[in-house]
């Protein structure tokens, strides 16, 4: 099917940019509605909505931020931690929003798995739905987040 | 067969440099806005332009230069300016980036307002002091193991005039496919130094701007920058001063330091260096040695997750516990502060803990 100039425009907000050095698709070949579906069929799984899981990441993340660089232990095992940066970069969506730069590290000391989030990454789960394709240093994998997070279905907790 | 190949491939591209040719002639003929009035402030400079650009290159052909990150293409809303009259309606690019407020004081992006006819704008005066420089990189020196000092020398011009506590924008080079950028670092030279400057420049992962700064920016080689530009600057007032910042973010306040030794201000200052560990610290012998010359200076460095075993003798805690610890009256004092905003809100929180008005806190938040 034909792209139209506003799905173009779009395609190209989401690849490597001024503001983003990876672009926010990363290796993943998938169309953006397919990432999005996948990834709202596996919250559905946990039972979880985009709502709570945003809260949750929210939370971290103001949680971390607010430590000034220190070591932020979001529970038992889990530790964030804040890396400031200078600026701001607006939404690929061209919504007019923009978000402050800078990234809280999540790390599942156990585990080994790790989350990256930022503000706007936040952001597009809330309102797009979207946790970036694979490959993407950014992409928030529902099911990692669940883990590390200790969220899903009877395990849900506020932060 | 290659031969055909070749001719088809002459033909489509003959043929398309015919069209294009024909665009722009069309363009340039049926589309001649010919010249236009750009008058700013209420007639403090009127220029006369070629119509057809964005308000923004006209702008920068003109020699002034309004900040802007993203190439003129309506992402980073930095360009915004005042247009009284001439601007014709808001696209669909800029609308989003308007507030109500905006819309209403005429505030338009300045890289989508195309320049048909006359223009009466704003633009903030300190504007028309940035200009763009050519320089060239006389030093990189590891302050730690993630930020970097760079020394420039200017080329064209020669020399810059600017406040403690202003900020260019660096421009980096295309490398590995990514695009060039424009990023902001407050200069950490002090104004007198109107030769150099030199910048404080943090690794960000994946940044576009740094990691061409830490891999590839080399001695010797051409840079591109403009400025200055900002507004955070020290009072022309006697009260006592508390600085904070810590990393990179020192970078305005040992400008402000530097030029309030030289010009022989001695008002009482403290400064509050916030870090996690003794290898995040930095300049320590250069800012401990300014407070042994100076009585008005004290420097006080602190470190939030330094070993407890370890010989640091200096302070310990998060920079918000030092700063209240050491300040619990902030009444009669100003506070300049540089960092993230996570960190200026919490420095701001302590600092109205002890007294101090709101209007007397200055910063220059990394947003």
């Amino acid at each position: 099917m034909k792209q139209s100039p506003i799905d173009k425009d779009l395609a190209k907000n989401l690849g490597p940019s001024k503001f983003s050095a990876e672009g926010f698709l990363g290796n993943d070949q998938r169309p953006l509605d397919e990432i999005i579906a996948d990834d709202m069929r596996t919250l559905d799984k946990m039972g979880l909505s985009l709502e709570q899981i945003g809260r949750a990441l929210r939370a971290v993340y103001e949680a971390a931020r607010n430590s000034l660089g220190a070591e932020e232990e979001i529970r038992p095992g889990v530790i964030a931690v804040f890396y400031e940066a200078r600026g701001r970069i607006p939404s690929p969506f061209r919504d007019g929003t923009s978000f402050e730069k800078g990234e809280v590290v999540v790390r599942d000391l156990a585990s080994g798995q790790e989350l990256v989030l930022t503000s706007l990454g936040i952001a597009l789960i809330e309102k797009y739905g979207f946790f970036q394709g694979k490959g993407s240093r950014y992409r928030i994998d529902p099911a990692v987040a669940a883990q590390v997070l200790g969220l899903g279905e009877g395990r849900r907790r506020d932060l | 067969m290659l031969a055909s190949v070749l001719l088809s491939v002459a033909f489509l591209t003959g043929s398309g440099l015919v069209l294009a040719f024909l665009v722009v002639f069309a363009e340039r003929r049926i589309l001649d806005y010919g010249q236009c009035t750009i008058d700013i402030n209420q007639g403090e400079k009127r220029l006369v332009v070629q119509g057809g650009d964005s308000l923004l290159s006209s702008l920068a052909q003109q020699q002034i230069f309004i900040p802007s990150a993203c190439g003129g293409r309506g992402s980073c809303a930095y360009c915004k300016v005042r247009v009284l009259e001439g601007a014709g309606a808001i696209g669909p690019v800029e609308a989003p980036h308007l507030k109500p407020a905006e819309r209403e004081a005429g505030v338009r992006l300045s890289c989508q307002v195309k320049v048909r006819g006359d223009l009466r704008i704003e633009v903030p005066r300190h504007l028309f002091s940035v200009k763009r420089y050519t320089g060239r990189l006389v030093r990189k020196r590891p302050l730690t193991y993630d930020i970097l000092e760079l020394t420039i020398e200017l080329i064209e011009p020669e020399t810059i005039d600017f406040v403690a506590g202003q900020y260019v924008q660096l421009e980096s080079e295309e490398y590995k496919g990514r695009e060039p950028v424009m990023r902001a670092y407050s200069m950490a030279s002090p104004p007198s130094d109107k030769r150099r400057i030199q910048l404080m420049i943090r690794l960000v992962p994946n940044g576009i701007c740094t990691t061409w700064v830490f891999e590839h920016l080399k001695e010797g080689q051409s840079v591109h920058l403009s400025g200055p530009y900002g507004e955070f600057r020290l009072t022309d007032t006697e009260a006592p001063i508390l600085f904070i910042a810590g990393g990179s973010g020192m970078a305005p306040i040992w400008s402000m330091l530097r030029d309030m030794e030289e010009r022989g201000i001695r008002r009482q200052a403290t400064y509050f260096f916030g870090a996690l560990t003794q290898r995040d610290l930095f300049l320590v012998e250069e800012l401990s040695e300014m407070a042994r010359r100076n009585d008005w200076f004290t420097f006080v460095p602190a470190l939030s997750k330094e070993p407890e075993e370890s010989d640091w003798k200096g302070e310990r805690g998060l920079i918000t516990d030092v700063l209240r610890r050491h300040m619990p009256d902030t009444s009669a004092h100003e506070g300049y502060l540089c960092g993230s905003p996570g960190m200026i809100n919490a420095c701001i929180a302590v600092l109205k803990e002890g007294g101090m008005p709101e209007e007397k806190i200055y910063y220059d938040k990394f947003t």
